[in-house]
């Protein structure tokens, strides 16, 4: 009902995730991983979580930094979000992602906050899910028998629900490089201006061709309008092929709206935010288009 | 289980001996008797338990005290130099930013952040950086004034 | 207007320095020897019988020193008034609301108070519950509060003036139904104290107090112990705006549990609790009808409200007339009905916050002057214009207004938001809003009413000054401050602030409605010139001159015809030390005896002095597409008087515009159909951050109020009053939609914005 004090558990600061999983093994269902802290520990204050066992993985050094190379970027899922808002590489070539790290809770909280944790806490209005699957990210999960990487769009399975397992960690995500003529932008809507969760979210990418005219490729995703953050191909189909203009955006945006599944709850109704997806996803495209052309 | 860790605070290292579950602000306020930092909602949404950790703003009502070793914690009662006060806090008094003062340590705090990252910064910049940090009486006008201000004099000060 | 040297001056708050180095003690950041921690146990349910608690169990948790409940304090009800002794420290036959505290325990620490009370266990019988005015107005409405039986908690009806005939001479007549949501206080610190209880029974409580007063006889009472029997101390208090004033079932359990235990007892509560269960404004459903001329003159007002107030009516009665009381203000009305009723729920308990209800009554009236200034074709400046109040001006229930600076307020905010060259253009869904407030200098209430003050002369020729008002952060110790320093004719550094203690002050009855400058200003003028005449009395022989034709000024003592006959402070004080052998004290009281003790039921009266003005231009900015509202900038115009410290001035005004935005906006305080609150956390219970509050101006009109000290009136309040209508109305002026239930949200004005389309 009301916050408590936090409930006892044993600490564990292992130094590599081979550690940590050995740690998850042992005290198998007593214990949960922890990075930034900044959901689990509300979550425990609320009696929502009690687990005997804390795993840290803040010493894990390998779950940590943003690594460009060829290929793109990978971002160790330990890396902040203060972290990423700060990133030169981020801020130059992955801008739909630093659009949604800055409007993120407040700075007290994101040079806590982790990018794997707030994945991993799968809430529908998580702000970094929307344009990591736009920007086409793919996550690395490593558990005890080995490791896997699946395209974000596949983690999510519901409300504070995924694919991860129980002794999983999310080790890492890894972005590809964004062509020529391409570039993203993230929108949220918020009840105040700050500090606060995201009514709507909407992340876009796209891709011209060389005469930065046509739209060649396009991920349009979407936040807290359905269980999980989605990806909504039908928009991304109404865009792909065109000269992209008012008209077209508005066009696609209008299917959006169509697609989202939100729901009524104490923040916003349901046909407000259907509403909202259809304005925030005109804005983000044509936003996009004017970072692309300049 | 309590357990001994070691907390650098304001460039004094401290050992305490504390159950792993207590947080930062409960051990700077109740083992080490650093009041200044203030706790009132316990969920990261106030900005009153603001403390720096490695220069950097945290709320340390999400920080177990065990994960703050290693780090340099800086709370308000570290900031000025005896009676000298930092520039900031100086700022806060000379332009009436503080009222009933419960805000104010993490004001200062998350203020003196922002300068050390970005000492030029636009009154946007400057009303975005405390937005974690709620305020409910001055209407932070005359706090955004003493940010501003804060920042024309450390910049004086650099130059100088 | 007189040279002051530093009176008018915006000199550095006497506690600043103690507030930015983090060494304020606040009532949690006590300590005493051998302190247990309490913890409450709330109520799961909004309305409940109890049939049974068990705490066996609990107290036989290792650390736990005691446990209470209800039935530990003698029952005897305490009550703003006499008529309205309608509470218990705890409840004992049933539970009223969310989250109330039904049992406490203490323990050597906070985690083993915390883990005793999961093993408290609570029969509770469940009722139904009445959420809504409509609920508790209905015939066969359960019964909320078992010391009466109505849910009427309270009510006003007026009848000022020829209602009838001022509605028969309008031009235009426009009625309008108005709500306001529940919301929460919102200071920043959450409730807190400490208690202890020494060898002779005799407490000591330093708690989180606006009003120390008010808790002190309210706990005296509901105790059974005599006024001397307890003693306050006031720490530091982290912001009040009316949500500390009555003592709590923390204050009751602290002290039940040091009583119990013999040992120091600290509860400090977590933010959900304040926002769950602790004091809210009152819901407000409101229909309201205006007259008025061609030229937008008002005729006539008629009135109806009902205010929801939770199980208790606490300070409501004083709202539900407060509100009826200054629809007679800013504006010159001629006729006035009013019908109010205050009325019990089981919802938390609601005091008064920041304003009072004038912000209600005047977030009614200026959106509703604004809407028949659009039907008339009357610019929304003039029409405030024509129908402010002027100096010497007595409403129509008797409130006398000596000076007043509205028309000037008007004008000013008028020119610096630039109205003139918006009506020429402006950009798509810009706005600017108006509305207008004035505010009381502190009413007269029945019972104590007098402020004190006292000056301790210090034989190094400083002056410690203590008095029966509570700085809650307001910023009023450094006023009487610069008050006894500009009386005394000492500079301001000499007049050093002491501590608030039931010992050694007089508290003044309550500190609320923008009294404290007034009434504790003059009696700080008071104690000053008491002070004077012993010394003058002690020095004027020596000067040989007559002790009234001794004057003080820049730290010297002298004649005042003959300036270079004259001793400094220092030797003066020396002499009364020294040769006289008197240590001395300046006392002084005040209290205006000429206003009127209000009858809150029929409400003729002059309940006040040193009314405040205020005119609020707000300009907004509204997405046409997503409703969302950004507000630009505010300018107030601002009549508070003589300003004492211009720049506390303006940090009250921004302060009160400020908190009111999230009224406005978004702020509520939301209940499942149970009475369950659904947002107890800042998480969802969202307060304006520094970027949602738009740039502020204070434009101060200097005036001179005939009784307030130097000319000053209260301030503070009135820009909250100003606000709502202010921003409802710049919402309307930029995108044509008018709301009438707060808060309007970005969603009420798509929905509206849609539904004007499809007209």
């Amino acid at each position: 009902m009301f916050i408590k004090r936090l409930p006892a558990f044993e600490y564990h600061t292992p130094s590599s995730v081979g550690e940590a999983l050995d740690l998850m093994e042992r005290h198998g269902n007593n214990g949960r991983y922890i990075a930034g802290g900044t959901d689990l520990l509300i979550a425990m204050k609320k009696r929502e979580a009690v687990p005997d066992h804390l795993i840290s993985l803040s010493g894990v050094d390998s779950l940590k930094g943003i690594t460009p190379d060829d290929t793109g970027v990978r971002i160790g899922a330990l890396t902040t979000l203060a972290e990423i808002e700060r990133s030169e590489i981020i801020g130059k070539q992955y801008l739909a992602l630093r659009d949604a790290v800055g409007v993120m809770a407040s700075i007290q909280v994101r040079n806590l906050a982790t990018i794997g944790g707030n994945l991993c806490s799968a809430v529908p209005s998580a702000d970094s899910a929307p344009p990591l699957m736009a920007l086409n990210a793919s996550v690395k999960l490593v558990g005890p028998e080995g490791e896997r990487t699946v395209p974000l769009e596949t983690f999510f399975t519901g409300p504070k629900s995924s694919i991860l397992k129980s002794r999983e960690i999310l080790a890492e995500i890894s972005i590809p490089k964004p062509g020529p003529a391409s570039s993203g932008c993230y929108l949220k809507l918020m009840r105040r201006h700050a500090m606060d969760l995201a009514l709507v979210g909407v992340a876009a990418c796209l891709k011209l061709d060389s005469d930065r005219k046509v739209c060649k490729e396009a991920r349009i995703t979407l936040g807290a309008v359905a269980p999980t953050p989605i990806r909504v191909p039908e928009v991304e189909a109404e865009l792909v092929n065109k000269e992209i203009n008012e008209t077209v955006a508005e066009e696609a945006a209008q299917i959006a709206g169509m697609e989202c599944r939100p729901i009524t709850d104490l923040r916003a109704s349901l046909d407000y935010r259907c509403d909202a997806v259809t304005v925030l996803t005109k804005r983000a495209v044509i936003e996009t288009l004017k970072r692309i052309t300049g | 289980m309590k357990q001994d860790i070691v907390l650098k605070v304001n460039g004094t290292t401290y050992t305490v001996n504390v159950e792993s579950h207590r947080t930062l602000v409960e051990v700077l306020r109740d083992t080490l008797g650093l009041t200044g930092t203030k706790k009132s909602c316990n969920e990261g949404e106030c900005g009153a338990c603001t403390v720096l950790m490695d220069g950097k703003p945290v709320a340390s009502c999400l920080v177990l005290a065990v994960a703050a070793q290693g780090k340099e914690i800086t709370t308000i009662e570290g900031l000025a130099a005896g009676v000298k006060l930092h520039p900031v806090q100086e700022a806060f008094v000379k332009h009436t930013a503080i009222q009933c003062g419960f805000c104010t340590p993490g004001m200062v705090l998350t203020t003196k952040a922002l300068l050390d990252e970005n000492p030029d910064p636009t009154t946007r910049e400057a009303r975005r950086a405390i937005s974690g940090n709620l305020c409910r009486c001055t209407g932070y006008q005359q706090i955004v004034d003493a940010m501003m201000a804060a920042a024309a004099t450390m910049k004086k000060e650099m130059s100088s | 207007m007189k040279n002051y040297k530093v009176v008018g001056k915006s000199v550095e708050r006497t506690d600043a320095r103690v507030k930015v180095t983090g060494s304020a003690r606040y009532a949690g950041d006590l300590l005493a020897p051998g302190m247990l921690h309490g913890k409450l146990l709330r109520s799961p349910t909004a309305h409940a019988r109890i049939v049974n608690i068990d705490t066996s169990k609990a107290r036989a948790m290792p650390g736990v020193m005691a446990v209470i409940t209800g039935k530990d304090f003698p029952g005897i009800p305490f009550g703003t008034r006499p008529d309205i002794r309608d509470q218990l420290p705890m409840p004992i036959t049933k539970v009223h609301h969310f989250g109330e505290g039904v049992a406490a325990v203490a323990a050597v620490d906070e985690d083993t108070a915390e883990a005793a009370l999961d093993l408290i266990e609570v029969d509770y019988e469940e009722l139904p519950v009445v959420l809504t005015a409509q609920d508790a107005l209905a015939p066969d409405a359960p019964l909320v509060n078992e010391f009466k039986d109505s849910n009427i908690a309270y009510f006003s009806d007026f009848v000022f003036g020829d209602v009838d005939k001022g509605f028969e001479e309008a031009d235009h007549i426009r009625e309008e139904t108005f709500s306001s949501q529940r919301v929460s206080v919102g200071f920043v610190e959450p409730h807190a104290c400490l208690a202890e209880v020494d060898a002779n029974g005799r407490v000591l409580l330093q708690a989180s107090k606006q009003s120390p007063y008010i808790t002190w006889r309210h706990m005296c009472r509901a105790m059974d112990i005599p006024l001397s029997g307890m003693r306050i101390v006031n720490p530091f208090v982290g912001g009040g705006f009316s949500g500390k004033h009555d003592p709590f079932d923390v204050d009751f359990a602290a002290v039940k549990l040091a009583q119990i235990t013999g040992k120091p007892v600290k509860i400090v509560l977590n933010y959900d609790e304040v926002l769950a269960a602790y004091r809210q404004r009152n819901a407000m459903d409101a229909r309201l009808k205006i007259g008025v001329k061609n030229n937008g003159a008002i005729t006539a007002l008629w009135a109806e409200n009902i205010l929801e107030g939770g199980p208790i009516s606490g300070i409501g009665p004083f709202n539900i007339y407060f509100f009826g009381a200054f629809l007679n203000i800013p504006y010159k009305i001629p006729a006035i009905e009013y019908h109010g009723k205050l009325v019990y729920s089981n919802r938390a308990p609601c005091g008064t916050v920041r304003g009072q209800e004038i912000v209600l009554a005047q977030f009614c009236i200026d959106s509703l002057l604004h809407m028949i200034g659009e039907d008339i074709g009357v610019d929304q400046v003039e029409l405030r214009a024509i129908n402010a109040v002027p100096d010497d001006w007595t409403c129509a229930n008797g409130i006398k207004v000596d000076v007043a600076g509205l028309s000037e307020c008007i004008e000013k905010s008028a020119q610096r938001v630039g109205w003139k060259e918006s009506r020429k253009s402006r950009p798509e869904g810009r706005g600017i809003g108006f509305s207008c407030a004035s505010h009381p200098s502190g009413p007269r209430l029945g019972g104590h009413f007098g402020s004190a003050v006292m000056l301790k002369l210090l034989e190094n020729g400083q002056v410690i000054i203590t008095q029966g008002a509570t700085e809650i952060g307001q910023g009023s110790n450094t006023v009487f401050c610069q008050m006894a320093a500009e009386e005394l004719g000492l500079p301001f550094e000499d007049i050093i602030q002491g501590v608030s203690d039931s010992d050694s002050t007089i508290f003044d009855s309550g500190m609320f409605g923008d009294r404290a400058t007034y009434w504790d200003g003059n009696a700080t003028i008071a104690a000053a010139r008491d002070l004077k005449k012993l010394l003058a009395e002690i020095v004027a022989p020596s000067l040989k001159a007559n002790p009234e034709d001794i004057e003080f000024a820049d730290k010297r003592v002298f004649v005042r015809e003959a300036p270079e006959r004259g001793i400094d402070w220092l030797s003066a004080v020396r002499k009364a030390y020294y040769e006289k052998g008197a240590p001395l004290y300046g006392r002084g009281t005040w209290a205006a005896l000429d206003i009127d003790i209000v009858d809150w039921k029929t409400g003729r009266g002059n309940l006040v002095h040193g009314l405040d003005f205020i005119a609020t231009a707000m300009e907004v900015q509204v997405d046409k597409e997503t409703g969302k509202v950004d507000l630009i900038k505010a300018v107030h115009g601002d009549d508070a008087g003589q300003p004492i410290n211009p720049a506390m001035l303006e940090g009250q005004v921004n302060g009160g515009s400020a908190h009111l935005i999230g009224h406005a906006l978004w702020e509520e305080s939301l209940y499942d159909d149970k009475g369950v609150p659904l947002n107890y956390s800042w998480r969802d219970y969202k307060q304006p951050t520094a970027v949602d509050v738009p740039e502020c101006i204070v434009e101060h009109v200097h005036t001179h109020d005939p009784f307030g000290p130097f000319g000053a009136k209260g301030a503070g309040e009135a820009s909250s009053c100003s606000t709502l209508a202010a921003v409802a109305n710049g919402i309307s002026d930029a995108v044509g939609v008018r709301i009438k239930d707060l808060p309007i949200t970005a969603e009420k004005i798509l929905d509206a914005l849609k539904a004007k389309e499809e007209k």
